[in-house]
């Protein structure tokens, strides 16, 4: 009975959530809840996103260009790793409350979808089919990026 | 403290939208879980919205004809049925103030049931025949206005997450994230305070209802509802209440006095449940403040702002002190200043890239 009233509208932004991994499983009507939740943001090239040791608020999703991942105002010297469209980031101030762990800067122009902690909550306290949807996949994308340190680590000549 | 005043004082001046759009966002908050649960459902947000007060409008006409029919039955008899409820609260004081004298003697001699009684009885008459006309007129001009309500909800429940959302679009990317964390604890706060309210309210209708029909007052649900509602006005709210439950039990039962004052003992042992139990479960837990300014704003919301500013003080403290102390800590955040002249900087490099001698 719901489909009734189910709006067909399909936002540009829709094809793009649909390619982020974090969003992977989600059906299309769940993906157009979410949509609803996110905030568009546009940085220029150079332009801080957020600072290390800062209180985190949001987790970002990279929709168009790079965002760098860099140690608290070395971008050269203390680069971590540069993320493409479709990676979700900021997301561990979210998970366990800590301060932003490193400083993410805009590589080149971007275009990100923010979602606030509130919404996070919300969607995690009031819908629990997409709140343990995405909750999987944070935990693969986590468990990826500790599987690639490990390995890095490993390699790292004594 | 001084913000809430100036706020409280500010919002005087515009009485006739405050009291509708207080009404409104007790409607909003009471009306947007449903909405909630059709959105996250897959329901588009304003279908959500309209559904939700379409069903509240029905439910509301559905209730309020067989009320408004009621009524003008009761409308003949109306100033008969007020006048013998004040004649029954007369004869209330007057058999209370002969008891009283018999048993203490220097009252007699005070004289204080002639003093009392003739007080009263001018004042009762007066009132009646002067003052309650222009009082009913008062309230009927208020109508219009307070028929904005609901017409305020339903627009807060269609368009407040895109409002939100253009508050957030005109923030800079420097402050973003400060303000994402304003908007939240201002709605939190917002809805925690009037939810507690709503609940407590349904608590309140329950105990005294459950209470007044275990004395045997007539009407017992009805009149447990308006005490409940009456309450929302901090102190003089829980005061008319309880006087008109205590009207109408010397009215119905005039020769047996103990159905007061259990009324009365009822209401006492409600506020006290009030105070100690269900307040700090619902509506306390959300404001997380002293009880001393408490207090002291809800005078000042009174003085400045009468009965709206007794409902209202309590809320605005704590919308303002969610925004003043984000907006303080944005301010005194040298990092997020330079970041934000940083971010216009290479903004203004970029319009003006070609532009330059």
């Amino acid at each position: 009975m719901l489909q009734i009233f189910q709006g067909n509208r399909e936002t540009p932004r829709l094809g793009t959530l649909r390619q982020l991994s974090l969003f992977a499983t989600l059906s299309p009507l769940e993906l157009r809840v979410v949509d609803g939740l996110l905030q568009e943001r546009r940085y220029l090239k150079g332009e801080i996103i957020f600072d290390e040791g800062e209180e985190g608020q949001a987790v970002y999703l990279v929709i168009a260009g790079r965002v760098l991942i860099c140690r608290q105002g070395e971008p050269e010297a203390g680069r971590i790793t540069e993320l493409d469209s479709g990676v979700v980031f900021g997301e561990l101030a979210l998970l366990d409350d800590s301060p932003r762990a490193a400083q993410a800067r805009a590589a080149e122009d971007c275009v990100l979808a923010a979602l606030s902690r509130g919404d996070f909550e919300s969607l995690l306290d009031t819908h629990a089919v997409i709140g343990s949807k995405i909750s999987l996949q944070l935990a693969r994308q986590l468990g990826r990026q500790l599987r690639e340190r490990s390995s890095a680590a490993e390699r790292r000549p004594l | 403290m001084v913000c809430t005043t100036v706020l409280l004082v500010l919002l005087r001046q515009a009485l006739w939208l405050v009291v509708p759009f207080l009404l409104a966002i007790i409607l909003y908050y009471a009306l947007f879980p449903p909405v909630r649960r059709l959105t996250l459902a897959g329901v588009e947000r304003e279908t959500a919205a309209a559904i939700v007060a379409g069903i509240f409008l029905v439910a509301a006409l559905a209730l309020m004809v067989p009320t408004l029919s009621w009524l003008a039955g009761q409308a003949v008899t109306g100033e008969e049925a007020l006048l013998r409820y004040i004649e029954g609260g007369q004869a209330l004081i007057d058999r209370t103030l002969t008891a009283l004298e018999t048993r203490f003697g220097f009252l007699k001699r005070l004289e204080l049931h002639a003093e009392v009684g003739g007080k009263i009885a001018e004042f009762s008459g007066t009132y009646a025949q002067k003052q309650l006309a222009g009082t009913l007129l008062g309230a009927a001009a208020w109508l219009p206005a307070m028929l904005l309500a609901p017409f305020l909800a339903f627009f807060f429940l269609r368009d407040g997450r895109r409002f939100l959302k253009f508050m957030g679009d005109a923030v800079p990317n420097a402050y973003f994230e400060r303000t994402l964390y304003m908007i939240d604890r201002v709605d939190a706060t917002a809805r925690a305070y009037f939810q507690g309210l709503l609940k407590l309210t349904l608590i309140d209708t329950v105990c005294l209802a459950l209470g007044l029909a275990v004395i045997g007052v007539p009407n017992a649900l009805g009149l447990g509802l308006m005490a409940a509602v009456l309450a929302w006005v901090p102190f003089i709210g829980s005061i008319i209440g309880c006087v008109i439950v205590v009207l109408v039990a010397a009215t119905e039962f005039p020769a047996d006095p103990w159905v007061v004052y259990a009324a009365v003992a009822l209401f006492l042992f409600v506020r006290l449940l009030d105070d100690f139990v269900f307040m700090p479960l619902t509506v306390g837990r959300s404001l997380h403040m002293h009880p001393l300014p408490t207090v002291l704003l809800i005078f000042i919301g009174g003085t400045v702002a009468g009965v709206p500013g007794l409902i209202l003080a309590l809320p605005l403290a704590g919308v303002v002190m969610v925004v003043a102390g984000t907006v303080g800590g944005i301010v005194n955040e040298p990092r997020l200043r330079a970041r934000h002249l940083f971010a216009r900087t290479l903004r203004e490099r970029r319009i003006t890239a070609d532009l330059r001698l």
